[in-house]
């Protein structure tokens, strides 16, 4: 097991400001699959369900201890039913519920919880688990056999925009090719991520892949300097993770701290767009495929 | 002046058995017996025993854990050197001085949501506590013996309760959250001695009555939930709350015109339950803008005229202010990024601008769902005449489309990003005096306020904080773990203690 890669996860996850749970990032430390790097713990309405690999029954009984347990602890985040809620993603869509055996997925998330507050860890007991977990399969599996969804938000409902004047804000006034290019970091973009996640990712890039970290400029009491990534910060002081991927810890009153967000282009650019802009925008982008 | 006579009154009040309506009104300094501390809703503190000078030397005095994987996010109660605080299911009695354990109530599992709990209420000898699965059990503060308990609402029907109860008289006035489901928004006054229900007012028509005559047409709306804990001004005998977001929550088609009386601030005689007045904070919300938000009450001057005022800095991202006699307007303001509505009308409410409702493919709002502040509590300081509230900056994405049909969340929406800030608003212009940041994301503590000129809070990563009033510049932090409860203070034994929750902690500083 690679240690320090999972720091480097775990502390991105910190730098995405206002996330959700739906845009917390995925177990990538565990996750070995090939197929597009499309982040699972995204709210996955737009995509097609992914097929469960397990086609397991629970007994009844189990499943109604599960609810009681999801509906009371989880249901407000991830609803009664499992199909989302006020902050969490739609489970009976989740790709982690999909290549879920027996628990070993869902467990381990559920015990850590998710990285950076999103999700609290529940030390449950195994039969809790197993009940919570028999639940929220036999959920996917009910969802699955129903067509629609009232929380959903498809691919064709967000192509509104016309992708050449999207294109020309690209290039001009929105300043987004300042940092990004078509053919460079954004070529292919719309195959690598469905509708909404590329929506999400456009208006404020979180998730997995974690966008580029902060990058601190430190220069200490010695007057050293030093330049590395930010894997948290506060008023009081940023801790950057050193060339071995190390926490490294400094506090703001014993030196001077520069910080470089990439991000706070994103943020700025949040109060600039009209509606029809971001349309225009996200259309172009779906062209590069 | 009205700070010295409430001191004089401590006193003599000091010497009464248990919690009765006066000390309520006139709480001493070695208590802290609502959940907001006092009825103003204020959370200031006229103790001075911590000043900017000494704030630094704060020790920790004792830890309580509640073994939860929750955090606290309850205000705890302080009754003669007796604190009751609360977790979903949960109500401990612990012993002021020590931090340890007395006693402790655990509720029956149940399926309703655990989302948080904001604490007890006490009268008399008798603490209350509400439950997710929406019980009122009243305890004999003493040992924890169950009183009575009742049902407040059918949590089958998709009713739950976070609520810490406001006790004014012999009326506990206790209220649910469900925005999940249409049902109806509703206020329970229950009798303190006996549990039986006094009055209910509805902030939407009840059940099968959708043209009742207890309320104005909502439009077809429902919602509208008490969630949060109000406030009282005994001289003119009115309680004050906010109310919830309608519901469908994001689909306004299906309920034309303002929805009263959701997101408003309702002011209702407590011996009756009938409603004074109402003011709308959003009319017709499509974007969950719950006006549960803290009516803060102020007797200042305004205009060089002393009023009687009431504050509200909302989810929506507007500061109001009210003359609280009548209801009346005097400031709306803006105290965050808003971009929702297109102008303010000639009531004072701000008018909501059709192209920011949820639509097909997605529109971009400000605020976001979680709000430009939200159940986190700020503080009025009466010396500089601050209003500091949390508050968020940021946006999310809202659809709505009509396959998603007419019930309960009746759309989609997507927090985008937001950053906090603790603000001073000058409550005389709605103008922000300062800005202190404190991190990504949205702001969980709420504010205290004191007399020396310290405002008491917590930032987004794990410290409490304390800044200069005045100006907003930090005093003091310390590590402890994210705090997601409003810092309470009290005097024992000649001490002043600051309480809050790092995390699962009750913490007490106090100076050594």
């Amino acid at each position: 097991m690679c240690a320090r890669q999972i720091l480097v996860v775990l502390s991105a996850a910190m730098l995405a400001p206002g996330i959700s749970i739906a845009q917390a990032p995925a177990d990538s430390a565990r996750t070995t699959k090939k197929a597009a790097p499309r982040d699972p713990a995204q709210s996955p309405a737009s995509t097609p369900r992914p097929k469960a690999a397990s086609t397991e029954e629970f007994p009844a009984a189990e499943v109604r201890t599960g609810e009681q347990r999801f509906v009371s602890q989880c249901g407000f985040c991830h609803g009664r039913d499992a199909a989302g809620g006020e902050t969490g993603p739609d489970l009976t869509r989740s790709e982690v519920v999909a290549s879920d055996m027996h628990g070993d997925k869902i467990g381990e998330i559920v015990r850590a919880g998710r990285p950076g507050g999103s999700m609290p860890a529940f030390p449950l007991t195994d039969k809790e688990l197993q009940a919570i977990v028999a639940f929220i399969h036999t959920q996917a599996a009910k969802f699955a056999s129903l067509s629609g969804g009232r929380r959903t938000v498809d691919e064709t409902d967000l192509l509104s925009g016309n992708a050449a004047d999207g294109q020309g804000y690209f290039n001009g006034a929105g300043g987004c090719s300042r940092c990004h290019s078509a053919t460079g970091d954004l070529a292919g973009i719309a195959k690598r991520y469905d509708a909404l996640t590329l929506l999400q990712r456009m208006l404020y890039p979180s998730g997995r892949p974690a966008p580029a970290p902060p990058k601190a400029t430190i220069t200490t009491a010695s007057g050293q300097t030093i330049t590395a990534p930010v894997s948290a910060e506060d008023e009081f002081s940023v801790i950057v993770l050193d060339s071995n991927g190390t926490r490294q810890a400094y506090a703001k009153d014993t030196g001077k701290v520069q910080i470089d967000n990439p991000m706070s282009a994103h943020f700025e650019q949040l109060g600039k767009y009209t509606d029809t802009q971001m349309h225009n925008v996200f259309a172009y982008l779906e062209t590069l495929k | 002046m009205r700070a010295a006579g409430l001191l004089l009154c401590t006193a003599a009040f000091a010497a009464a058995q248990g919690v009765d309506a006066n000390k309520l009104i006139h709480p001493p300094a070695d208590a802290w017996l609502t959940y907001h501390g006092e009825y103003n809703g204020q959370r200031h503190s006229r103790l001075a025993q911590i000043t900017p000078e000494n704030v630094t030397r704060l020790a920790r005095a004792w830890t309580f854990q509640t073994g939860q994987n929750q955090a606290i996010k309850a205000s705890p109660l302080l009754v003669d050197g007796v604190l009751y605080l609360t977790t979903p299911d949960n109500l401990w009695a612990i012993d002021a001085r020590t931090g340890k354990e007395r006693w402790h109530y655990r509720h029956p599992a149940n399926n309703a949501f655990h989302i948080g709990h904001r604490g007890a209420a006490v009268y008399r000898n008798t603490v209350y506590l509400t439950t997710p699965d929406c019980h009122l059990i009243a305890f004999n503060a003493e040992d924890g013996k169950k009183k009575w308990d009742i049902i407040i609402a059918d949590s089958n029907k998709g009713y739950w309760s976070t609520n810490a109860p406001l006790v004014v008289g012999n009326h506990v006035l206790v209220g649910v959250s469900g925005d999940f489901d249409n049902v109806p928004g509703q206020l329970k006054s229950i009798d303190a001695d006996t549990g039986k229900v006094q009055w209910i007012f509805y902030s939407t028509p009840p059940p099968g009555k959708p043209n009742s005559r207890s309320g104005p047409d909502s439009g077809g709306a429902t919602g509208g939930q008490f969630w949060t804990t109000g406030t009282y001004d005994p001289e003119l005998d009115l309680v004050y709350a906010g109310t919830g977001n309608p519901t469908p929550v994001l689909n306004g088609g299906a309920r034309p015109g303002d929805n009263p009386w959701t997101c408003s601030i309702v002011a209702l005689n407590p011996n009756t339950g009938k409603l004074v007045w109402g003011f709308q904070v959003s009319p017709h919300d499509t974007h969950d803008y719950d006006a549960n938000e803290v009516p803060v009450l102020v007797d200042a001057d305004f205009n060089g005229k002393p009023r009687k005022m009431l504050m509200q800095a909302s989810r929506n991202g507007y500061f109001f202010v009210l003359d609280r006699t009548n209801g009346k307007n005097l400031v709306t303001a803006p105290f965050a990024t808003v971009n929702w509505a297109k102008g303010i009308d000639s009531r004072g409410r701000p008018i909501p601008d059709p192209a920011k409702e949820p639509k097909r493919d997605g529109v971009l709002v400000a605020p976001m769902e979680s709000g430009a502040t939200n159940f986190r509590p700020p503080s009025f300081d009466p010396k500089t005449g601050l209003f500091v509230v949390s508050a968020q900056d940021g946006y999310g994405i809202y659809f709505f489309k009509p396959e998603h049909g007419g019930y309960g969340w009746a759309g989609a929406d997507y927090n985008v990003a937001g950053k906090s800030f603790l603000r001073a608003i000058d409550y005389k212009t709605g103008k922000i005096v300062w800005s202190h940041a404190i991190g990504d994301g949205a702001g969980t503590a709420g504010v205290l306020t004191t007399d020396t000129g310290i405002t008491f809070s917590g930032d987004n990563r794990a410290s409490v904080i304390a800044l200069r009033t005045s100006d907003g510049a930090t005093l003091w932090h310390e590590d402890i773990g994210r705090v997601q409860s409003a810092p309470v203070t009290y005097e024992l034994d000649g001490r002043q203690y600051l309480l809050l929750g790092g995390g699962p902690s009750l913490i007490a500083f106090a100076l050594p």
